[in-house]
Order: structure tokens, then sequence, then C-alpha cells
């Protein structure tokens, strides 16, 4: 198995790397749906910065919407974020492996007689 | 693109570190990750690498394959280079050799450095703090 495209994985990063973001995301994990006014809220500021941070969100696909009526909701879609950890954990394991031949390749040849 | 600062920030805040210690000497490690026929006994079946800042490395496990170019050259210290699939993103990899009592310590970062990262500037701090967010996140 591969580890997801970097592509999506950076844009996820991307998109967290404002804390201001990542708050928008923490108040999206506790769960439902949530308008940007809903969300605009819970948060200190005002419903325009969360509809852009929001917009954000969605580009790196981590926040899916849904029309309800005449009001926006929006979601947290964790997957992108799944992706991440899963590439951190590809790339380990990769790591872990090669240089565990490294390791036993340097060791095979230091036992021979020189 | 600038690679040198990419380096930099990459030093601070891999997304990926690994390390293993060794009984052999700095210079028998830094033959085991220059030398492309040492690499294929333990990299991948093939390599192919010109180990001169600006070379090229390839290498190719079946129908895996990354090509990429060398980019720190540091005798018995210091090994770097970028890689990337087919139609994938990039990725800065960094081996650092360091002498112990008995042996040697190899350590290994791999970061990507996308565009979209890239342009952003002083991403180093970003990303470390991103490292916390996502856990917090992912544990919560």
């Amino acid at each position: 198995m591969r580890a997801p495209a970097h592509r999506q994985v950076d844009s996820v990063f991307v998109a967290l790397a404002d804390p201001t973001r990542r708050r928008v995301v923490e108040t999206l994990a506790r769960g439902g749906t949530v308008t940007a006014s809903g969300l605009a809220a819970q948060l200190p500021m005002t419903r325009q910065a969360v509809a852009k941070h929001l917009s954000a969100l969605r580009g790196a696909e981590l926040v899916s919407v849904m029309r309800i009526g005449r009001e926006t909701h929006y979601k947290l879609r964790p997957q992108p974020l799944d992706e991440a950890a899963h590439w951190i954990q590809m790339v380990s394991a990769e790591w872990d492996d090669r240089l565990e031949a490294l390791r036993r390749s340097l060791e095979k040849r230091g036992s021979r007689p020189r | 693109m600038k690679l040198r600062d990419a380096k930099t920030a990459d030093q601070k805040a891999p997304w990926v570190e690994r390390e293993t210690m060794v009984e052999a000497s700095p210079e028998e490690v830094w033959e085991a990750l220059t030398d492309e026929d040492r690499l294929e006994e333990w990299m991948a079946p093939e390599v192919e690498l010109d180990p001169t800042e600006g070379g090229e490395i390839a290498v190719r496990d079946g129908d895996d394959e990354r090509a990429g170019t060398v980019e720190t050259v540091e005798e018995q210290e210091r090994f770097a280079f970028t890689w990337s699939r087919p139609g994938e993103g990039e990725s800065f990899v960094e081996f650092t050799i360091e002498p112990l009592p008995g042996g040697t310590r190899v350590t290994v970062v791999e970061t990507p450095i996308g565009p979209t990262a890239m342009a952003l500037g002083g991403w180093t701090s970003r990303l470390a703090r991103l490292h916390r967010s996502l856990s917090f996140t992912l544990v919560a």
C-alpha cells in the first residue's frame, strides 16, 4: 500500500497552519453541523472572518457544506486529517524498515574478516 | 524554489524523523549512504546516484519509482536529496551521521516540500504547531 499523495496532505497542513483555523476545526469537531453565524457565536471573531476560514477549509476538503432552507451548514470531514496522519505513519514505517536494512548491511560487512 | 530555506526549516520541524544506531564508523556509514552499489544492498533493488550537489538520484523498487536531486553532500556528516514519485509532490530527505562511542547514529528526516507550503514562507513554526494540533485533533 502506498502513502496518500503529498498534494492532498500538503493542502491539509497548509489549511491547518493558521491557529484561528485550527480553532474553527476544533469547534467543528465537537460534532454536528453548524452555520457560519453559529460558529461565530462560539468564537471570538466575526461571521465574515469565520466564512473566510470555512472557505479555506473547504479548499482542503476539511469541511463539507449543506444547504438547509436558506442557511448554509458546515460539517467537519475528518478524512483528510486521517490521510495526513497516515502519510506520517507510512513514511515512518518505510524509514524504520530501510534503517534496519542499513544497520544489517553495515554490521554484516563489519563482521567479515578484513 | 528556495530549497536552502526549506532545508533549514526541515531540520527544525520534520514531518518524519527516525534514527538508528549502527556498529560501524561514520566513514562506513557514509559509504553505505552515498555509494549506489551499497545503497542497493539496503535502500532499494535499483539505485542510481551521482553523489554530488546537484547530482541525480533514482530509486526503483519494482514499479515504485522515485527520482530527485542531491542537495547536500557534507562528507561523513550530512547527505540530503529531494525525491518524488511521478506526478506526486516532492519530499526533502536528509541523513545526519553522528559518531558515538562504539558506533554511529544515523538520523533521517523526510518532509514534503509542496509548492503551497513553500509559498507560505516561515512555515517551520507552523508545521511544529501543526504537529501538536494534528495529534490533538486525532486523539480527541
